[in-house]
């Protein structure tokens, strides 16, 4: 079935209208008690009081800051340590593979070890969000240095670019694509990592209003929250991704 | 060819220009390649101009002055704007002989340079080129596989044997230029070329 391209936002839109349909259907079928599944409009409902009650702004504006920062450090420090591995192969097949193992690990296992070692302060969560996407960006960065066609440096070589030029003029610029992808990976990985560590470390937040919504058994709460983190995650990466490749 | 640039050094013997030793790379050798290796992340203008950052004694004006010369030179001034990957095959290669003729080489060198074009894109290419060389007088070295190309550009063919490498011919093509690729005086020079190529290589001069 051929759609125009311009249709496909109703698409889209009757999509989400079905399913917001099903999901109060479910609660009008009382398939499970109220107080564990709310309707959408409770939903709302919930996330309003948290706004009035001076709960949800003050959270919203921790958790963007903590990512903001947080983030900040590990895209800068993933670049440089992933423009390393790209030109030296030692470096690069030492961190590629301790990166690649780190990868494999959930970034909510983190939390634990940021305990133990900043007990409950802020920099722990900095330290979650850093340790969540840093690797990522890095293996990303150093995937688009190393696949840099030759005939790039060829050139600029023979047109006289200085060595010390070679990383601004030509490294950074070619990798740009994959460098692009692996900070939207990063990203994501930083904004679960984030939203996590604050699940137990904090007293604001995303996660921690999720966190106060299971405290006091409020299936709205958590509902809400977690369809908030949702909707910022996908606005954020579009806002900040989409400023990227204009 | 990489030793002139030079990227590599010779096994034996040495490369000179103009009585001196040729040391490292430098724009006085410029190379087209095969590929046309411009850089995408730039416009065509801006990759001209990168040939032309290495020039101190140019004002940037005077640089950018420069760059449209040769853009008009290959017939591509309307195009100085435009991003890489929006241009044809041609029009891509024509774009790296204006860059590499900007930084005013004593040299060009030329490594089979049109393989993936059409034979009208090709032909079209032939003629740019030999015009720009009527104007410029650079020093044009070209590697090809194809003898009537040789025939068609050279004024002087030297044919190499497959390995060892070694000269087999010298042969001066005296034809008036702009020459046609499918004018039947280059199609014959294309002939003895190609019977010095298939010839025996044993009692051939080494040079």
């Amino acid at each position: 079935m051929k759609v125009r391209q311009h249709r496909i936002k109703y698409y889209v839109l009757g999509f989400y209208l079905l399913l917001l349909t099903v999901w109060q259907a479910l609660f009008s079928a009382q398939v499970l008690p109220d107080f564990l599944f709310p309707s959408p409009w409770q939903v709302v409902r919930r996330l309003w009081e948290l706004a009035i009650d001076n709960y949800l702004w003050p959270s919203l504006r921790a958790t963007f800051q903590r990512m903001g920062i947080g983030f900040s450090i590990a895209a800068a420090a993933g670049l440089f340590i992933g423009l390393l591995m790209g030109m030296s192969r030692v470096v690069n097949s030492c961190l590629r593979s301790l990166f690649l193992g780190l990868q494999t690990l959930p970034t909510a296992a983190w939390v634990p070890v940021s305990l133990l070692i900043y007990g409950l302060s802020d920099r722990g969560i900095y330290f979650v969000i850093i340790m969540s996407s840093a690797p990522a960006v890095a293996i990303a960065t150093s995937d688009g240095v190393l696949h840099i066609p030759r005939i790039y440096l060829q050139v600029a070589r023979t047109l006289g670019t200085p060595t010390y030029a070679m990383p601004v003029r030509i490294i950074l610029p070619a990798s740009m694509p994959s460098i692009v992808t692996g900070m939207k990976l990063g990203w994501t990985l930083a904004w679960h990592g984030g939203v996590s560590a604050e699940l137990i470390k904090s007293t604001i937040g995303l996660g921690f209003l999720l966190q106060m919504g299971r405290e006091l058994n409020d299936a709205a709460q958590v509902i809400g929250i977690m369809l908030l983190t949702v909707i910022f995650g996908v606005l954020l990466d579009q806002f900040v991704f989409g400023m990227i490749q204009k | 060819m990489r030793w002139m640039r030079p990227l590599s050094a010779p096994v034996e013997g040495e490369i000179t220009l103009d009585g001196t030793r040729v040391e490292g790379p430098h724009h006085d050798r410029l190379m087209l390649f095969q590929e046309h290796g411009l850089f995408p992340w730039l416009n065509v203008m801006e990759n001209v101009l990168f040939g032309l950052r290495r020039q101190f004694r140019f004002k940037p004006k005077a640089r950018r002055q420069k760059a449209r010369e040769f853009l008009q030179m290959v017939h591509l001034d309307q195009f100085e704007k435009a991003p890489i990957h929006e241009l044809s095959g041609g029009m891509k290669q024509r774009v790296a002989l204006a860059r590499a003729l900007a930084p005013d080489p004593k040299v060009l060198l030329v490594d089979e340079p049109f393989p993936a074009l059409d034979a009208l894109t090709r032909a079209k290419l032939y003629g740019d080129l030999q015009e720009i060389f009527l104007r410029t007088r650079k020093t044009i070295i070209l590697v090809t596989h194809d003898a009537r190309e040789a025939a068609c550009l050279g004024d002087r063919v030297l044919v190499f044997s497959g390995r060892p490498g070694r000269i087999k011919a010298d042969i001066a093509v005296d034809l008036p230029r702009v020459r046609d690729i499918n004018d039947p005086r280059v199609a014959e020079y294309a002939k003895l070329i190609m019977n010095q190529l298939e010839g025996p290589a044993d009692e051939s001069p080494t040079t």
